[in-house]
């Protein structure tokens, strides 16, 4: 894949991921139906491709008003990985240089590597989470689980030990998986799932669709570094 | 208020901490008061889960959520509460809770609106509630909803 049939890619996947958002905002207060709105009108452009980059650069404006609205971002890390991707993207439209595009878009894909590896080395260095403790604690008593019956969870110990090191070990080894094309697929097939899960028992419906928005950009990256 | 580019930042340079540890969790409740200084309030949860969620439903809320995304901000709201960033999270907490109150059946006598936030955690093998922040209770009527 070219860097430019992957940004493309990565483009109409977040402008997609945005406007599923944007539109769960419409139906509340007016300040944010504005907003939210404008950000629909851009990824419109930027789905259609007409004036680009221009609407790019406009959605890049307009997250920093919408920061500022909500005092940072309004749902956590999803919205900060969306941040994060729209940045890369505006960089890689911007920038004058070939390479100093595959420089910004390559940022995006290391930083989704990242953002597995690192959520792993920082949950085994945690007793609580090796031990299961601290996934039972997610379920017992966290905001995230989506319903009553399933704060039940937290009394499977051993299914919870077995959740802990899964989630830890792909995390851990999901950076290997970047030395060869059929394996990084199959790493990404496996972290979709595992957002998948993550949105239904969490409500993590964001994180889903902004990671998957940003895998055009490692499996780019892969091609790039590999080939 | 913080500046864009303080708030950009941990965007452009994120530290993927996700659930390093498992910190005391807010809950929000909220009460409707005789008068300011009423102490008797009949606090309810604001925007308790329900007790279980058809796979359909899951499902569904993959591509429909705002509910939730919006108890997940109020979370953020309420973690930035017990940081000490006050001003907006306050405005924020009240004027989403006054948004769901107005719609509920109305009661002159109780004019005015609080919220209170309980952090739970756990203490050895029992849960522990604490209730670390009750701000000054607002007039309903005075809460800008639209």
């Amino acid at each position: 894949m070219t860097l430019q049939a992957a940004a493309r890619l990565t483009e109409i996947l977040l402008a997609l991921a945005l406007i599923q958002q944007s539109l769960e905002h419409l139906v509340r207060f007016r300040s944010e139906q504005v907003l939210f709105g404008v950000r629909i009108v851009l990824c419109g452009l930027v789905l259609a491709g007409i004036a680009a980059p221009w609407p790019l650069f406009g959605l890049a404006g307009l997250s920093v008003l919408i920061l500022y609205r909500f005092e940072g971002p309004y749902n956590g890390g999803s919205d900060r990985m969306g941040l994060l991707a729209l940045w890369c993207l505006t960089a890689a439209r911007l920038l004058p240089t070939p390479a100093l595009q595959e420089l910004a878009f390559g940022y995006l894909g290391a930083q989704l590597i990242l953002s597995y590896f690192i959520s792993g080395g920082v949950k085994i260095v945690n007793p609580d989470w090796r031990s299961g403790r601290a996934l039972a604690d997610v379920f017992r008593f966290s905001a995230y689980p989506v319903s009553e019956t399933l704060r039940a969870w937290a009394d499977r110990p051993r299914v919870l030990l077995a959740m802990s090191w899964a989630v830890m070990g792909f995390e851990l080894i999901f950076p290997l998986t970047l030395v060869w094309k059929p394996a990084l697929i199959a790493g990404l097939v496996v972290a979709g799932t595992f957002h998948l899960a993550n949105a239904c028992l969490f409500g993590l419906n964001r994180f889903f669709w902004t990671w998957l928005a940003v895998y055009p950009a490692i499996l780019w990256l892969q091609g790039r570094l590999f080939h | 208020m913080r500046s864009p580019l303080t708030l950009l930042l941990p965007a452009l340079i994120p530290s993927w901490n996700f659930f390093d540890v498992i910190a005391p969790s807010p809950r929000v409740e909220y009460a409707r008061l005789r008068s300011i200084g009423d102490t008797a309030g009949d606090w309810k949860a604001f925007r308790p889960k329900p007790q279980r969620l058809s796979p359909l439903e899951m499902l569904t809320r993959l591509v429909w959520n705002p509910r939730w995304n919006e108890s997940l901000f109020l979370v953020s709201c309420a973690e930035r509460l017990g940081d000490d960033e006050t001003a907006h999270s306050e405005a924020e907490i009240f004027k989403r809770i006054a948004a769901d109150v107005v719609r509920e059946p109305q009661d002159a006598e109780r004019p005015w609106l609080c919220f209170r936030v309980i952090f739970v955690s756990r203490v050895g093998e029992a849960l522990v509630d604490e209730v670390q922040y009750q701000p000054a209770p607002r007039l309903l009527s005075g809460i800008a909803v639209a």
